[in-house]
């Protein structure tokens, strides 16, 4: 169940200071079924697969969560700002309804 | 004495074989949409009854004429402070047609410096995106934009 999905933390501009606010972009590849579309080959209809639950986090110190639905497109990017508090890590948990859950982590490296 | 047991025996059965039969139609009747939820249904959810007004503070960026509306990409920037007791809480990103009327729910705290969010929605048809926004004092305020959808994108 646990296939690990290709995922992308971008953090802009790429040079900070602590302090800024910078742009943490997470992008993961997910093929996020509404439940809606039939299958070309099989003609079946494909269930429901889309990613729930989103949690951004600093040193384990969550700082942001979402609450996806299936209307957010293919391959799904979203993008929060976050103030810069000094060197440490950021952390992306994810689950999806099919109950599957992966994380990807970034360092943050101000520099002074 | 026997017969009454029985009789009250075979209805305590069927009630308790109806009921996940009549579940089981209920969900049959969903299958269009596992989440499907109207807009005004959705922004009750979200406010609990409250108003949300109409406000200046967002700026809600999407584009006018959007030709594969599987990717329409939508950004919303909240002209805010976000200090220890007076933040933006939560960006929701909603829709008016779509079969569900939730896109995302972000939780924001004052650690992200700025009320600003970003992602790419699919949208079934011509509708309004909303953005509506919860403000740390309990407050909603909201902005919505019409996007012009040339091909459908929720399949």
């Amino acid at each position: 169940m646990a296939e690990a999905r290709k995922s992308m933390i971008k953090i802009k501009p790429k040079k900070y200071k602590t302090g800024d606010i910078v742009k943490v972009d997470f992008i993961v590849i997910h093929p996020m079924d509404t439940g809606l579309i039939k299958d070309k080959k099989t003609g079946e209809i494909k269930p429901a697969h889309y990613i729930d639950n989103i949690t951004f986090s600093f040193d384990g110190k969550p700082f942001t969560t979402m609450k996806v639905w299936e209307t957010v497109s293919t391959n799904p990017y979203f993008s929060v700002n976050f103030k810069v508090p000094g060197k440490g890590k950021i952390t992306v948990d994810y689950t999806d309804n099919a109950g599957e859950k992966n994380s990807k982590s970034k360092k943050l490296k101000p520099k002074d | 004495m026997k017969r009454r047991n029985f009789i009250k025996s075979m209805m305590a059965v069927s009630a308790v074989a109806v009921t996940p039969v009549a579940l089981m139609a209920k969900d049959e009747a969903k299958k269009k949409g596992p989440n499907d939820l109207t807009s005004e249904a959705a922004i009750k959810a979200i406010t609990g009854g409250k108003e949300a007004k109409e406000s200046d503070k967002i700026k809600l960026t999407v584009p006018e004429i959007a030709e594969n509306g599987a990717v329409v990409p939508v950004k919303v920037e909240v002209d805010h402070p976000m200090e220890e007791e007076n933040y933006v809480k939560a960006i929701h990103v909603l829709n008016t047609k779509n079969g569900n009327a939730r896109c995302v729910d972000v939780m924001l705290t004052p650690a992200n410096g700025k009320g600003y969010f970003a992602t790419r929605v699919k949208l079934s048809s011509t509708q309004e995106v909303v953005a509506l926004v919860e403000l740390s004092d309990g407050t909603f305020i909201k902005a919505s934009k019409s996007v012009k959808v040339t091909i459908g994108g929720c399949g």
